[in-house]
């Protein structure tokens, strides 16, 4: 292995065989590379799908102005002489900024970065159950992208029926609609494909003496999501199968007898279809993916805020049994999506209560991350900043999400701008800074080198302010009755009052968006003039701090055996504020009853009790 | 916040609006707490020495219970509360007896609004006929049909009746909102929805789209009109009258009269 690094220590051992430059960066097998790579992908995605957000942005703050600086070099099927976006280019950014941000960024820096590094690393194996299915759920992932970014540059352009694709709108779409099913499509392949293995290798590959509960939250919690994404993404294949199907040859499963769309001169008089079917099947998929794309971040905030509070994680089971609680209730509460789609409304009542529901075991983990910090000794690294925000920003997330929950007040603010407020307060206040808090704390093992704190805490508080500044007024936006998804609020004279807040938001976004720069100079810097990492330097518990950083393929150099849980920070059993899970008591006992005989000997206490 | 409601003119609508403030201030007390001990936390519990051991403590079940035993009840309280005015606004059983029907049909990116004539009857409609010169399908054979009274973007209704709009889409989803009437109902093609409103202020409020239908989603804007009822009676009698006197004129025309075409988009 790593032939390229530095530090190899190839000549000593057998073991240490030297692969090929393409084995081992590109075609590699090991779960460490495997994450770097959904890293560096879906770091590029966010980029590209943070570009489209800003276009949106541009246009919804001053309509019909062209862009400044780069609207003269678009393609004129994308913007007006003037070089302001028109309306059909308009429509696919925000469908391809969603699609980009949920399933090219979000799902693979959770779900493929974060449980590919840290699943073998933290249960103590030497890499994933299936070597091979791991690459290869990571090689559709690019191969997807390409797909649906593709769409771009075909006639008539990319998808452009949302994120959500509701048909009739993408049953009778465009080439690009196709390109964006069949990227969908093969993106949940490769999502099945890691749940697969994911499930596997937790429930096999653990190290002697770990235990369900000694597992750390992280693993847990993937765990779970990759058990929800096993039963809600076969679901999505099967109605992008169907809508691949109404496109290309009518079958007409979402679309009734009778179809008239005068703007495509087109009369479908088979029918039969249903276009709600599509959004139950839709989401039965998406709402469970929700909790897909926050799980595995509240693992990583449960892990990072322990460490760095210096204490046991509060109600540690507690926490595991209200992510179960999330995905079975996730599982059941999709309807809530349909209050207004033409659904019975007697089952709006039924999902209404099981989304009510669900805010509960929300409200658990909250107030256990605050039992958690109570009494710590808080250490504000990058990575606790940014989990520490994570709970903050939750808890706005999940309280906007009462108000559709409700399904009278539904009636007002669905598919307006608070519910754009609401999934970015999830989505980007939760998930993304759960994957930098993520990102920040298991960098030096990726990579063996330590990141700047400067500029971690650069990027951190930039992120955060600029983040409320772009999404707290959608809120008041939703109030004021603005709709999602329209291209020129002015057209509206109840909503010419919200103006200026529109071009508040996009200043806002812009700084949001260039402030991701940071994180990527923070990046670079470490990876060109980083300290070099030890084994553990947040003096944490759980086995991938045992590993070298960055750990070889195989993972360990010693074998491990695992005692205890992950969280015995500050225990009075042990000389040092933390107990890593392989040290065995007689050791703890020994190393106490040495520093008490030390204590004696020296007769003035000392303070300093580490070594 | 709340202050950026845009006016409620709807009967229904304070019910809406009380459900809206309420939990409001439930969630903004939740909020400042939750927040004020987390940041209490931050500051007070922030390392001051490096040598210091946080307290070791692994939980508290009687503490697990009553957070979740109390969110649970508040949740299902809100839920229940919830529940009475959600079944006044969409349970066709629980809507008063209209005083006037119209039919809308959806259609990129218009909105199309069927008025019986002076009969007060809607004629029969046929799916089969459905076409963009006939976005109803109004049978011509049937005669309570041919005096049916369509207009674009345009509805108006008397205040203080209860009016039952009859919604549907001829092409894509369409989501019909009116923010002032606090509601909100997507027009689903092969499907029929009821609606039923009842306003209480004259004047002029703006119909959305809520549902993306295409890149024309943002100019689906209509008008609602309230007026007192002797304007509205002149109203409606003068749309029949210009609509017998457009009949009569066709009629009087040579048969090759093309029909003009309501497919372009009306900028309003």
């Amino acid at each position: 292995m790593d032939a390229a690094l530095p530090h190899s220590h190839s000549g000593a051992s057998e073991h240490a065989h030297r692969a090929s430059f393409v084995r081992t960066y590109i075609f590699s097998t090991d779960h460490k590379m495997i994450a770097k790579q959904f890293m560096v992908t879906a770091l590029v995605f966010l980029f590209i799908g943070g570009a489209f957000a800003l276009f949106i942005r541009w246009q919804l703050a001053y309509p019909g102005t062209g862009i400044p600086l780069i609207g003269h070099l678009l393609p004129d099927t994308w913007v007006n002489p003037d070089g302001a976006i028109i309306p059909a280019f308009y429509t696919q950014l925000l469908t391809m900024h969603g699609t980009i941000m949920i399933f090219a960024v979000i799902i693979p820096l959770l779900v493929g970065m974060i449980g590919n590094f840290c699943i073998p690393l933290m249960i103590g194996a030497d890499d994933m159950a299936f070597p091979t299915i791991n690459m290869i759920s990571f090689w559709m992932f690019p191969v997807a992208g390409a797909i649906m970014m593709a769409g771009f540059w075909v006639e008539g352009g990319t998808a452009a029926a949302g994120w959500t694709g509701y048909p009739p709108l993408s049953a009778i779409a465009s080439t690009g609609q196709t390109l964006w099913i069949v990227g969908l499509f093969i993106v949940g392949f490769s999502s099945i494909l890691g749940g697969l293995n994911y499930i596997t290798t937790i429930l096999n590959m653990r190290a002697p003496g770990m235990t369900f509960f000694r597992m750390p939250m992280t693993v847990w919690a993937v765990f779970i999501t990759a058990i929800i994404i096993i039963i809600g993404t076969p679901v999505l294949a099967a109605a992008l199968s169907m809508l691949f199907m109404d496109n290309f040859v009518h079958t007409s499963f979402f679309t009734p007898a009778h179809l008239v769309v005068p703007a495509k001169d087109m009369h479908l008089t088979a029918g039969g279809g249903q276009p709600l079917l599509w959004q139950h099947l839709f989401w039965f998929y998406s709402h469970p993916a929700v909790y897909i794309m926050i799980l595995p971040g509240m693992g990583v905030v449960s892990d990072v805020l322990a460490t760095f509070s210096r204490k046991p994680l509060f109600g540690y089971k507690a926490m595991i049994f209200a992510i179960l609680a999330i995905s079975f209730l996730g599982i059941i509460v999709w309807g809530h999506h349909m209050f207004q789609s033409g659904m019975n409304p007697m089952l709006g009542t039924t999902f209404m209560v099981a989304t009510m529901v669900i805010a509960v075991p929300s409200a658990i983990k909250t107030f256990n991350w605050l039992g958690t910090m109570w009494r710590g000794q808080l250490d504000f690294t990058t990575p606790m900043l940014n989990a520490t925000a994570f709970v903050s920003m939750f808890v706005i997330g999940g309280l906007s999400g009462i108000f559709m929950a409700s399904t009278p007040v539904d009636v007002y603010i669905h598919d307006t701008y608070f519910i754009v407020g609401h999934i970015h307060y999830v989505l980007f206040g939760g998930s993304l800074f759960a994957i930098f808090a993520g990102l920040t704390y298991w960098w030096p093992k990726m990579t063996g080198k330590m990141m700047s704190e400067t500029l971690g805490k650069w990027h951190f508080w930039v992120t955060f302010i600029s983040f409320n500044g772009t999404f707290f007024p959608m809120h008041i936006l939703g109030v004021g009755g603005m709709m999602r998804r329209i291209y020129d609020p002015t057209v509206y004279d109840f909503l010419k009052p919200f103006q200026p807040m529109n071009e508040f938001i996009t200043i806002n976004a812009m700084i949001l968006g260039f402030a991701q720069f940071i994180l990527v100079a923070a990046l670079i810097h470490s990876i060109r003039k980083g300290k070099p990492a030890k084994r553990n330097p947040w003096r944490a518990n759980s086995l991938e701090w045992e590993a070298p950083s960055p750990p070889p393929h195989g993972n360990f150099d010693h074998p491990l055996q695992v005692y205890r849980g992950p969280y015995e920070f500050s225990s009075p059993e042990s000389v040092r504020d933390f107990l890593p899970q392989t040290t065995p008591p007689e050791d703890v006992k020994r190393h106490m009853a040495e520093h008490l005989e030390r204590l004696k000997t020296a007769e003035a206490p000392q303070s300093d009790s580490t070594h | 916040m709340l202050t950026w409601l845009p006016e409620n003119i709807s009967t229904f609508g304070n019910g809406v609006d009380h459900l809206f403030s309420l939990i409001y201030y439930i969630t903004l007390a939740i909020f400042v707490l939750v927040n004020a001990v987390y940041v209490v936390f931050i500051i007070r519990y922030r390392r001051r020495r490096k040598s210091d051991k946080a307290f070791h403590y692994h939980g508290n079940n009687t503490l697990e219970l009553a957070w979740t035993a109390l969110p649970f009840a508040l949740f299902a309280f809100l839920a229940f509360y919830s529940d009475g005015i959600w079944r006044d606004i969409k349970y066709s059983t629980h809507a008063p007896n209209p005083d006037y029907i119209v039919e809308v049909m959806g259609q990129t990116y218009m909105w199309h609004v069927r008025y019986p004539g002076s009969d007060g009857v809607l004629g029969h409609r046929d799916p089969a006929l459905v076409a963009a010169t006939n976005p109803f399908g109004i049978d011509p054979a049937d005669p309570n049909g041919t005096d049916d009274y369509v207009a674009i973007n345009q509805m108006h209704f008397p205040i203080n009746k209860n009016v039952l709009v009859r919604l549907s889409s001829m092409d894509v989803i369409h989501s019909f909102f009116v923010p002032n009437l606090r509601i909100k109902q997507d027009a689903v093609p092969g499907q029929w929805v009821d609606v039923w409103f009842n306003g209480r202020k004259t004047g002029e409020y703006e119909i959305a789209c809520a549902e993306l239908c295409g890149s024309g989603h943002y100019l689906m804007r209509g008008v609602m009109t309230f007026q007192g009822q002797t304007d509205f009676d002149a109203w409606i009698d003068q749309q029949y009258l210009n609509a017998a006197n457009a009949a009569a004129q066709k009629t009087a025309q040579a048969l090759p009269a093309s029909a003009p075409s309501p497919t372009t988009p009306s900028h309003p």
